[in-house]
């Protein structure tokens, strides 16, 4: 059917539905239409461009850092008074959380159960940052073929050769005493999350600086026996995932839990108040490799 | 006051005299080794004196031993995290041979 045919109601009506683009004078526009010029953005924001317009930007920053600034003082008249009696944070909240504290989240450690069950997808959040800084540490810092030169790739074999030289007696006997006690507290810590003092970001950090201890004193080589980039990112993917899974219950019972009795912890169990213990031990996972990944990453550039 | 307190008193009294003295040389010594040995005094002999104190005061047992374990921890790593230093120190310090001949 050529273009320029008049049609009727229902051949426009049978078009649309099949979906053709239905023009009236169709070959008259195709022959005179012009071609639409596209935007060169390039042309447009060019750092040559900002840079002769310097005056302008300075100005231009200074207006939306104002704008953002007027914003954020005109909301701050809108808070309540700091420090009332009859603000929200001062009755309500902490109320709730110390009388019902154990009954709703099962932990003794009351930051415990404010961090992973009342603000558990925080915490995720936190967790996920940690991951994702790590992650692009590793794309800006670790050593391939792409990012290094062969001046500093001997410069490396020259301090790997200088490292195992090094007796670093004293450091060796050291470690060798210390950070299996450090590690270990690490894991008591983490352990311990809903009981007492402490749980996953502090025992994490505890147990990272123990493998750091050890990394200083026998070497990269002798870490990534068992501990390389691939256990790096199972351990770190497979504590998010968990995460994930232990915190989506809260989904499928409902906001309130309904239907699920969060066992209570009891003081000196260790396997008590349902899924604080799992969820503490994937933090501290988590924070322990992201402690030991940038001391790797910032030392010799590979985990 | 007993005996006990009075022997306790004076040990933590020391310590912090001696944290003192530490902090002061820090602030006072310019050189990175002088500064560190002014830091590890400190680390040893001020938290040993602090921690003898609170032993002294110690009623039960198992505390007494934590207080034990933390001055053991401090005397095992303290050294060593110093003599790294010192040892990075050494190594890579340009001027070394003349600053200890010349001063």
């Amino acid at each position: 059917m050529a273009l320029s045919e008049k049609k009727s109601f229902w051949q426009k009506l049978k078009a649309w539905i099949d979906g053709e683009e239905i023009l009236i004078n169709a070959d008259k526009y195709i022959s005179t239409r012009e071609k639409p010029e596209l935007p060169h953005f390039a042309k447009h924001f060019s750092t040559e461009n900002v840079r002769s317009n310097k005056k302008l930007y300075r100005l231009m920053s200074v207006f939306v850092s104002l704008v953002f600034i007027g914003i954020m003082l005109i909301t701050v008249t809108h808070l309540p008074t700091f420090g009332e009696a009859s603000n929200p944070s001062n009755n309500e909240v902490a109320e709730r959380y110390l009388e019902q504290g154990i009954e709703e989240t099962g932990a003794i450690n009351f930051v415990a159960g404010m961090i992973l069950d009342y603000r558990a997808f925080d915490t995720f959040g936190e967790s996920n940052v940690l991951f994702l800084a790590v992650i692009c540490v590793v794309m800006l810092l670790k050593r391939d073929s792409k990012n290094i030169s062969a001046a500093e790739d001997q410069e490396n074999a020259e301090d790997d050769v200088f490292d195992m030289e090094d007796l670093k007696l004293i450091l060796k006997k050291g470690s060798k005493t210390i950070a299996p006690l450090v590690i270990l507290y690490g894991i008591y810590v983490v352990l311990n999350g809903h009981l007492s003092p402490g749980g996953g970001f502090s025992g994490g950090s505890i147990i990272g600086a123990g493998l750091i201890l050890y990394s200083a004193a026998n070497g990269q080589k002798k870490m990534q026996t068992f501990f390389t980039f691939r256990t790096f990112t199972l351990i770190s993917v497979a504590c998010l995932l968990t995460y994930c899974g232990c915190k989506s219950y809260s989904f499928f019972t409902g906001a309130n839990h309904v239907g699920y009795e969060i066992p209570k912890g009891v003081p000196g169990a260790i396997l008590s108040s349902g899924f604080i213990l799992p969820l503490n031990i994937c933090v501290g996972l988590i924070v322990a490799c992201t402690m030991y990944g940038f001391y790797a990453l910032f030392t010799k550039g590979e985990i | 006051m007993s005996i006990r307190e009075i022997l306790a008193a004076v040990c933590i009294i020391l310590g912090i005299l001696v944290f003192c003295c530490s902090i002061l040389g820090v602030y006072r010594l310019k050189y990175v080794l002088n500064r560190m040995h002014a830091a590890a005094l400190g680390d040893t002999l001020g938290l040993f004196l602090v921690v003898l104190g609170l032993l002294i005061l110690g009623k039960d047992m198992f505390h007494m031993l934590k207080y034990a374990l933390i001055v053991i921890f401090f005397w095992v790593s303290s050294p060593i995290a110093t003599h790294m230093i010192a040892k990075v120190e050494l190594l890579t310090d340009k001027d070394y041979e003349e600053r200890m001949r010349g001063k």
